[in-house]
């Protein structure tokens, strides 16, 4: 599979696979990178990695909230509210 | 440092044309994730938007407990990456909502809040916390030459085996927060905002306040570091894996 199409580097391929991925491409370079993706299994390879790590750090940043935060929050926003009032 | 009018500039921060060209297509992730926090930004865009000028006080409160307040969850994760514990963050959080709130009226309803919301957390930060650090503020000066440079100059991807993909898709939460904690505070919050949140490269480039070229950049940069920490996690779970086959039956990573 000719991945010069893509990029003459691995590395300039990863950086298309990423504007890929951050949907940054225009419509016609977007059918080029998933024409592309189709036929090699070397790109769909590092497609796919990007994809696991992505998907991997975003479910480790999964935090939710102490419950008193919000309490505290909104206590804090009335406070500013009573200070600044008419 | 950005105060808090400069805030209101990026009212104007809306979804890139692009946007629908994202592809859906994901191997183990949330496909939707990106487009359901995208579509959020603009569900009120052709409602009836309030008259910020028009409404009483008790009225701004509401609509910001109602519209704001719905995003605590994620401003205190990216308070996290941003933090050094979970006190810090969430003192951070409650700042940034206080902040958000005196300057409500500058906000312009139908445009992007998550975003606006970020940009204020994160000025908070640079100036509540990094103004504290004794190391001085890293300049930005990484523009799209360096990043071209960078771009010649780095070599092929980290060659992972299969096994090892295996692995980092099994990684447990704190190798994977672990490793993003400890790339560069810039790289790290370029990467949080666009692969975690799914912001455009305009968007981060506003709620950073640097240019989209240093976005690309630093992403460019703190994904690649990324992906050598987790890599070695990765071998490192694959070879325990590896030598002690049960022991990974019985962490119940399946």
């Amino acid at each position: 599979m000719d991945c010069n199409s893509l990029g003459d580097c691995s590395d300039a391929r990863i950086v298309r696979i990423y504007e890929y991925l951050d949907g940054a491409l225009t419509l016609a370079d977007l059918k080029e990178v998933k024409a592309h993706l189709d036929h090699c299994p070397e790109c769909t390879e590092q497609y796919d990695l990007e994809c696991i790590i992505r998907s991997v750090v975003r479910r480790s940043c999964q935090e939710h909230a102490p419950e008193q935060l919000k309490a505290n929050i909104i206590t804090r926003i009335s406070q500013i509210r009573i200070e600044s009032g008419h | 440092m950005t105060t808090i009018e400069d805030i209101s500039t990026l009212a104007g921060a809306g979804a890139p044309a692009q946007e629908s060209l994202r592809p859906g297509r994901s191997l183990s992730g949330n496909p939707g994730q990106r487009v359901d926090s995208r579509a959020m930004t603009n569900e009120s865009v052709d409602a009836n938007l309030p008259d910020a000028g028009a409404e009483s006080e008790a009225q701004r409160r509401e609509r910001f407990e109602r519209d704001a307040l719905v995003y605590v969850d994620q401003l205190y994760s990216a308070a996290l990456r941003m933090a050094r514990n979970p006190s810090d963050a969430e003192d951070l959080v409650q700042e940034a909502y206080t902040k958000a709130y005196s300057a409500f009226h500058q906000y312009k309803p139908g445009t992007n809040l998550k975003a606006w919301l970020y940009r204020i957390l994160t000025n908070t930060y640079i100036n509540l916390y990094r103004k504290r650090q004794r190391e001085p503020l890293r300049t930005s000066t990484d523009t799209v030459e360096d990043w071209q440079m960078a771009q010649a100059m780095e070599h092929s991807p980290t060659g992972l085996r299969s096994a090892e993909v295996e692995a980092l898709d099994h990684l447990p939460d704190s190798d994977v927060k672990a490793a993003l904690q400890s790339i560069g505070e810039d790289f790290r919050l370029a990467v949080y905002f666009v692969d975690v949140e799914g912001f455009s490269y305009k968007e981060a480039s506003e709620i950073l306040g640097v240019p989209i070229g240093t976005v690309m950049s630093r992403l460019h940069r703190g994904r690649k570091q990324l992906r050598e920490l987790l890599a070695d996690y990765a071998a490192e779970r694959g070879i325990q894996a590896a030598a002690n086959p049960a022991a990974q039956v019985d962490g119940g990573t399946k």
